[in-house]
Parts: structure tokens; C-alpha cells; sequence
């Protein structure tokens, strides 16, 4: 068990638990920034393209995350679990961490990926959302920090290919748990959030009918290191030529717990039809909405692109979906225009989901109140004169974690939870 | 440990064994590899037709086609008159 102390510990390393942590850094302090997954970059590293600007989002991600995992002052634990926080003493929090084997030596790993090669064993890649296979000794993503291998031991049939043909000899069987002790001044949790999952609306089809799909799905699909060698049905791998978004998918719907609107799901689908509409330069691409959210700079002007485009904008709720033997998708929905009940056929169908909660922040604290919205997000008890404190004093929020938010509000908020906390280390020093 | 350095497998062997899960798809990737592969060995084929060649779902054959694709062991021929569906063929 190790015992360490820090200045700060970030949790979450996303975009904005990146930003945090660089921005203490550069103020002389020391970081230790936490992720559960086995890269840093969250899920904006796994986008295509981001909106309205259209700038390649990998191209802005990895040279944020290169220069935090190469900052004197940032130690990085990927693959870690943050079990508990508590007070310790006066000014410090106490923070126990489980650090998961990895079985390889990040140190001596070159990311040649010959144990890639070598491994008989094919499972479904989460980092593609299940579309495509990968290894069980596998390089999380291309572009993913730190480049380097990882077994995923419970699928591993310990035939130990991948490390007789390892040059570097870094795969190790034999690494365990670690439980490491941190004693740190703050606290920035930047957890983020997750995705609604679809299977909660059943009329939908989503798992049962396979050319209906996730935003997130499609995201990967429309990204250089996409699944497929371009934008592909699921179901049977025919070039789709009508594709259908449907917005709102979890969210401002009371029938499944979440009123609340996403924010980032018309730009993003938006965004989507466009590069779609570049993709498959034939392709109609429909959009039913219940409204277009438009609101931030350039938005509007983004909106108004993507019908100049040709993307056809459906004020319309989507009563069913219901499958054809061909794959193809009938859409039953309400005009709400004409009034009328309508039905219009699908290739594809991209259910827009909502952001909901990730409350794993709320379980850390168990002799700590940290106090919840009534959206489940980490409440924000001073949000307009001081949006990144919570309720506990000298832990601070960054980004999603504390409500939905597109990528330049994370990173602002990521900003001013930073500044909190320098401001909290330098007074309770 | 140095001298295990190379061969810690035998070590975690000692203490953990395999999932019977993991042994079946294990079994079954390998067998429907090795099909496809049989299949694309003498023509190219679309989906479709790999489908219905080792009755599989269309999804599965999806699923297992693009994997071998993107491990290099498959490559993509041309698309139908129709712009619908790609042909797939055996890297050589």
C-alpha cells in the first residue's frame, strides 16, 4: 500500500479533469489525476468532429493530454478507482485508491502491438461501441494516452502469446491490486457524465433491431478510426442511403426520469448529418426534433448550414419504430406541423441520447455530505457567484459532473474550478 | 522474477483458471474465422452472400468481417452497381 501526498487530486480524466489539472500544475503544484478507464481524454477523444466549428476533435484532444502526461508536476493513475474520501485532519482529505493491473509495464511498452498480433482471443471492442472486434491483448485506441498495451485478463485464456512475442518483454502476470493512501488539500471531480441508455424506451427497438443505433455509435462510425471502412448499416452492412435522427431520445422526457434537456444533442446531430451528408454525398439524412436548441455562438448559423445542406428538419414526436424484412426502419410520428399521424421509411435510425448523471462522485464520500441536484448531477450550492463549489468545502467541480455541458463550457468551468482550488491550497497552507 | 521475465504466464496459471466463457468465444471466433476465410478464399463475396454461404445473421457476419478486416486479414473489393452493398476479399 503506498501513502503519497499531493496538492490536489483531480478525478476524471476527461477534458476537463485534463484542463483542471494542467492549470494547477502550471501553478507550482503537484497533481494527481485519476482515471478509471485505461487512457486519458474522456469521450471527447472518441469523437469525430466538434461542433459548430468542425474541427477535428482528436486534433484537439491529444496534444491537451500529451502535454498533461508529460507535466513534471502531473502523476497519472489510469485504470484506478477512487474507493473513498475523507476528511483528514483540518485541511487534508484522505483518499484511498485501487490501482488495477494492467499486466504490462507502461514503462518498457513501445505500443509495437505484436502482442495485438499474436492474441487468438476476439472480443467485442468497447471503444467502438461494440461494432467490431478487438484482442484481449489490445492498445486501448490509436491515439489513446498512454499508448500502450493492456490484457484484458477476463477474457485472457493465459496462452501466453502475446508475451513470447513481446521484444520488450513488458507483459506481466503477475501484477496485482494496489491500494494506494493519498493525502491531498483538494479535491476536483471531473467525472463527467454518461449516455441515456436507449433500451429504456423499448418502441424505440434499440438492441432488437440492429440498423437502429446510438449517436455515439454513429460518432464512431463517422470518425477516421472508425469500426467499418465507411458509414455502414450494423444489421447487414449496406451502404444506408436515408438515415433518420431521432432527437431527444431520454431526455425533456418525463417517461423515463429525465426532464431535463441534454444541450449538446441538436448541435451534435446536427453536426452528425452534416459530416453523414459529406460521407454519403446521396444520402437524406432527417432530423425529427421536438425543438432545435440553437443557443450558443455560432450555433444558429450552424443550424441554418446544415439545411442549406439539404438536411431535412421534422417537427415531429416518434410514436414507434418497427422493422421491415429488409432491415429497413418505418417511422410512425406526429407531424406536429400538419397535426397528422405520418409514417416515412428509414436505411437507419440514430437515436440522439440524452446526458444523464454519472453519480459515482456521491459514493466516494461516505462520511461527507456531497449534495446531489434533483437531476442527480453534483449539486453546485453557489452556482452563479461560484459554480464549481459543492458542498463540501475544498471539493470542487469540473465540467459535466455537475450538469450537461457542451466541450468549451467544460473547459471554462474546468477553469474556474482550478482557480478555486489554487485559491483553497494557497489559503489552508 | 527476472528469471520468469518472458513467461510470468505460468505464474498467474498456478493461481487463476480461464472462464469457460472465454474458451467458447474463443471456439467460436477461431471457427467463424476460419469459415470466412474459407468462404472469401476462392471469390469475393458481399455480406449477403456470406450470409446465407455459413448461415449466419447478417449482424454476425458484420461483426466477424469488419474485425478481420481491421486485424488485416480481410480486405474490401468493389461496391454493386447499386452503391449498396462492398464485395470482400482474402488479403494475400
Amino acid at each position: 500500500m503506498g501513502k503519497v501526498t499531493y496538492d490536489a487530486i483531480v478525478v476524471g480524466g476527461g477534458i476537463a479533469g485534463c484542463e483542471a489539472a494542467l492549470n494547477i500544475a502550471n501553478n507550482d503544484f503537484n497533481v494527481l489525476l485519476i482515471e478509471k478507464d485505461l487512457s486519458v481524454g474522456g469521450k471527447m477523444i472518441l469523437l469525430s468532429k466538434v461542433f459548430p466549428t468542425l474541427d477535428c476533435s482528436a486534433c484537439i484532444t491529444t496534444p491537451k493530454i500529451s502535454e498533461m502526461a508529460r507535466h513534471p508536476n502531473i502523476t497519472i493513475f489510469t485504470g484506478s478507482e477512487l474507493q473513498k474520501v475523507s476528511k483528514y485532519g483540518d485541511n487534508l482529505f484522505e483518499v484511498s485508491i485501487v490501482k488495477n493491473p494492467r499486466y504490462v509495464n507502461i514503462e518498457d511498452c513501445t505500443g509495437c502491438q505484436l502482442c495485438e498480433q499474436a492474441c487468438p482471443v476476439t472480443v467485442p471492442d468497447q471503444y467502438q461501441l461494440d461494432m467490431v472486434g478487438r484482442k484481449a491483448a489490445y492498445i486501448p485506441f490509436s491515439i489513446a494516452n498512454p499508448r500502450v498495451a493492456a490484457i484484458d485478463i477476463d477474457n485472457c485464456t493465459l496462452c501466453g502469446a502475446c508475451e513470447k512475442v513481446c521484444p520488450t518483454k513488458c507483459i506481466d502476470f503477475t501484477q496485482e491490486k494496489e491500494e494506494w493512501i493519498i493525502h491531498v488539500k483538494t479535491v476536483i471531480l471531473a467525472t463527467g457524465f454518461n449516455l441515456f441508455n436507449p433500451e429504456m424506451i423499448p418502441r424505440y427497438g434499440f438492441g432488437l433491431y440492429k440498423n437502429v443505433v446510438t449517436s455515439m455509435q454513429m460518432e464512431r462510425q463517422l470518425a477516421p478510426t472508425r469500426p467499418f471502412h465507411t458509414v455502414l448499416r450494423p444489421g447487414d452492412g449496406k451502404v444506408p442511403d436515408r438515415i433518420a435522427y431521432i432527437l431527444c431520445t431520454g431526455s425533456r422526457d418525463a417517461s423515463v426520469g429525465n426532464t431535463m434537456c441534454s444541450q449538446i444533442c441538436c448541435m451534435y446531430s446536427i453536426k452528425q448529418a452534416q459530416l453523414l451528408m459529406g460521407a454519403l454525398p446521396m444520402a437524406d439524412v432527417t432530423i425529427y426534433y421536438i425543438d432545435i436548441r440553437a443557443f450558443g455562438k455560432g450555433f444558429n448559423e450552424f443550424y441554418e448550414q446544415a439545411l442549406g445542406m439539404g438536411v431535412n428538419f421534422v417537427k415531429g414526436k416518434i410514436g414507434k419504430i418497427s422493422e421491415k424484412k429488409n432491415g429497413d426502419l418505418v417511422l410512425r410520428y406526429e407531424d406536429v406541423c400538419s397535426g397528422k399521424l405520418q409514417e416515412a421509411e428509414h436505411d437507419m435510425v440514430v437515436l440522439s441520447v440524452g446526458v444523464v448523471a454519472n453519480q459515482d462522485a456521491q459514493k466516494y464520500f461516505t462520511d461527507l455530505t456531497l449534495k446531489k441536484d434533483r437531476h442527480h448531477f453534483v449539486q453546485q450550492v453557489d452556482p452563479l457567484l461560484n459554480p464549481s463549489k459543492t458542498s463540501i468545502e475544498g471539493v470542487f467541480v469540473a465540467g459535466s459532473v455537475s450538469g450537461p455541458m457542451d466541450i468549451p463550457d467544460s473547459i471554462l468551468s474546468a477553469g474556474a474550478a482550478s482557480v478555486e482550488a489554487i485559491n483553497h491550497i494557497i489559503q489552508f497552507s | 522474477m527476472d528469471t520468469e521475465k518472458g513467461n510470468t504466464v505460468k505464474l498467474l496459471k498456478e493461481k487463476r483458471k480461464v472462464s469457460t466463457e472465454a474458451k467458447e468465444k474463443l471456439k467460436e471466433f477461431t471457427r467463424t474465422k476460419k469459415a470466412i476465410m474459407n468462404a472469401l478464399n476462392g471469390e469475393d463475396l458481399t455480406i449477403a452472400q456470406l450470409s446465407e454461404k455459413l448461415s449466419l445473421p447478417y449482424n454476425e457476419v458484420v461483426y466477424y468481417l469488419m474485425s478481420l478486416l481491421k486485424f488485416g486479414l480481410v480486405q474490401v473489393g468493389e461496391i454493386d452497381d447499386m452503391d449498396e452493398y462492398f464485395t470482400y476479399k482474402v488479403v494475400k
